[in-house]
């Protein structure tokens, strides 16, 4: 659990600059943004509370609102995202105990189960923030356009940003 | 008792999940972007100190294009500065210098050159952050252009950065009209595309051609008078029974914004006391249109 906090302040401390200053500014057509920051909430261990994980989703949400001036956009979407990503999870696969305190990923949960939980909530944080958007300004023909090519661009980065982290993890040990 | 303390300890996560849903909405609806908190805007000390290493890193790779754009700009300024010698003479000649009231000295507008440290335009409502704040002497609600034209408009001012409205951001109408006439209309973007915007509220029977340039109006205290904005694309025949509504490409290029200048009217004062009688009308459209 501690090690959990210590990773977790790192990653955080990390992503969202690195969300700010590079994944920004990846913006592919105008339609696909990568939201890479939302390994933040990937990452969370299954059997972390609801309560914390709520708390830990809004401060990553928090945090990236404060870089891109989107006041409530992105904490709303984080916070969403954090409470519905227990139930999510437990679509594709019902193995809690070998996972207790470990982060989601393809080694611990096996490649076909992370792909589809890493692309679920890829997808349902583009809706929500791409919803939240279109409250604000609504561009009918660009909404469904963003949502996919967003889905599919973050899907890709988070899940190459997950194999980065085994391979170095397999070289240490 | 125990039992509305065991309920609440049950159903934690609804109200922590409540909570922090609110409170989000809150800070989405706030939707203004003058009453935000600095420390919640890209001006913040810690935001800002982020963005300002990262564009130590990143302001090397498109001096090009801005030095080209400055050398055109010096040169157009060059010709500009023959012209009104030259006219300057032309009254001398005539004798005119001594019946001509004396200027008062205080010169219109300063400028303030700034650095453009954070900049989005994929976003429904852009913000730009520069890295020069209170102690350069940048306030809230001036206008701030760069050498190719408008850029936006300061909201949000920390003591070493400040948070700009983007023209690419709908918040941010501008008074603008069609160069070497009067007719003027206001400004605003409509979300597609960052490299252009809409003209609107032009009159019908407006004289205009497709490749005009349009430039500010001067009618609010914000931007000085005829600023380049945009030229007029062709095709675009939107109307409806009074109004004109032109598609305008925009001439400052938001993609890659380097330098900026923010611009400081000395008689901003004068002009907001003779204007203090209608406070509440401008409350409501600051910008003038």
């Amino acid at each position: 659990m501690n090690q959990f906090a210590i990773r977790f302040t790192i990653a955080y401390l990390l992503l969202i600059p690195l969300q700010a200053l590079v994944f920004d500014h990846m913006v592919l057509f105008n339609v696909a943004v990568p939201f890479v920051f939302i390994y933040l909430i990937v990452m969370l261990p299954v059997t972390l509370g609801t309560n914390v994980s709520v708390v830990l989703g809004f401060l990553a949400g928090l945090g990236m609102d404060m870089f891109a001036d989107t006041p409530g956009m992105n904490s709303l979407s984080c916070t969403i995202l954090a409470f519905a990503r227990k139930p999510l999870f437990h679509l594709y696969t019902t193995m809690d105990d070998d996972l207790a305190g470990r982060s989601p990923s393809a080694q611990t949960m096996g490649s076909a189960s992370f792909l589809k939980y890493v692309l679920t909530l890829s997808l349902c944080y583009s809706v929500l923030v791409f919803t939240i958007e279109a409250f604000q300004l609504f561009i009918p023909e660009l909404l469904l356009t963003r949502i996919v090519a967003s889905t599919l661009y973050t899907f890709l980065l988070i899940y190459t940003l997950d194999s980065l982290l085994i391979r170095r993890r397999e070289k240490r040990l | 008792m125990n039992e509305l303390i065991l309920f609440f300890r049950k159903n934690s996560k609804w109200f922590v999940f409540g909570f922090f849903v609110v409170l989000s909405c809150t800070m989405l609806f706030n939707s203004n972007p003058y009453h935000q908190h600095l420390y919640l805007t890209s001006a913040g000390r810690a935001v800002s100190s982020v963005y300002k290493s990262g564009s130590m890193l990143s302001s090397y790779l498109n001096l090009r294009s801005i030095n080209e754009d400055l050398n055109r700009r010096n040169a157009e300024l060059q010709a500009e500065i023959a012209a009104q010698n030259e006219l300057i003479s032309t009254f001398r000649e005539l004798g005119y210098t001594d019946t001509l009231v004396a200027d008062s000295g205080v010169r219109h507008f300063d400028f303030i050159v700034a650095h453009v440290i954070n900049n989005s335009i994929a976003r429904p409502f852009n913000y730009i952050t520069i890295n020069k704040g209170s102690k350069a002497g940048v306030r809230p609600e001036l206008g701030v252009i760069d050498q190719n034209g408008v850029v936006g408009i300061v909201s949000n001012v920390g003591s070493g950065s400040a948070r700009v409205i983007s023209l690419l951001n709908p918040n941010f109408r501008l008074s603008c009209k069609i160069k070497r006439s009067d007719y003027f209309g206001s400004l605003v973007w409509d979300g597609k595309d960052p490299r252009e915007a809409l003209l609107e509220e032009l009159p019908r029977h407006t004289v205009f051609n497709p490749g005009d340039t349009i430039v500010t109006s001067g009618y609010s205290a914000v931007f000085p008078e005829g600023l380049p904005v945009g030229v007029i694309m062709p095709d675009n025949n939107e109307h409806n029974e009074n109004f004109f509504t032109l598609r305008v490409r925009l001439l400052a290029d938001f993609t890659t914004l380097g330098n900026v200048q923010v611009v400081v009217n000395n008689y901003r004062a004068e002009l907001d006391s003779l204007s203090a009688g209608e406070a509440e009308e401008a409350k409501r459209k600051p910008f003038g249109n």
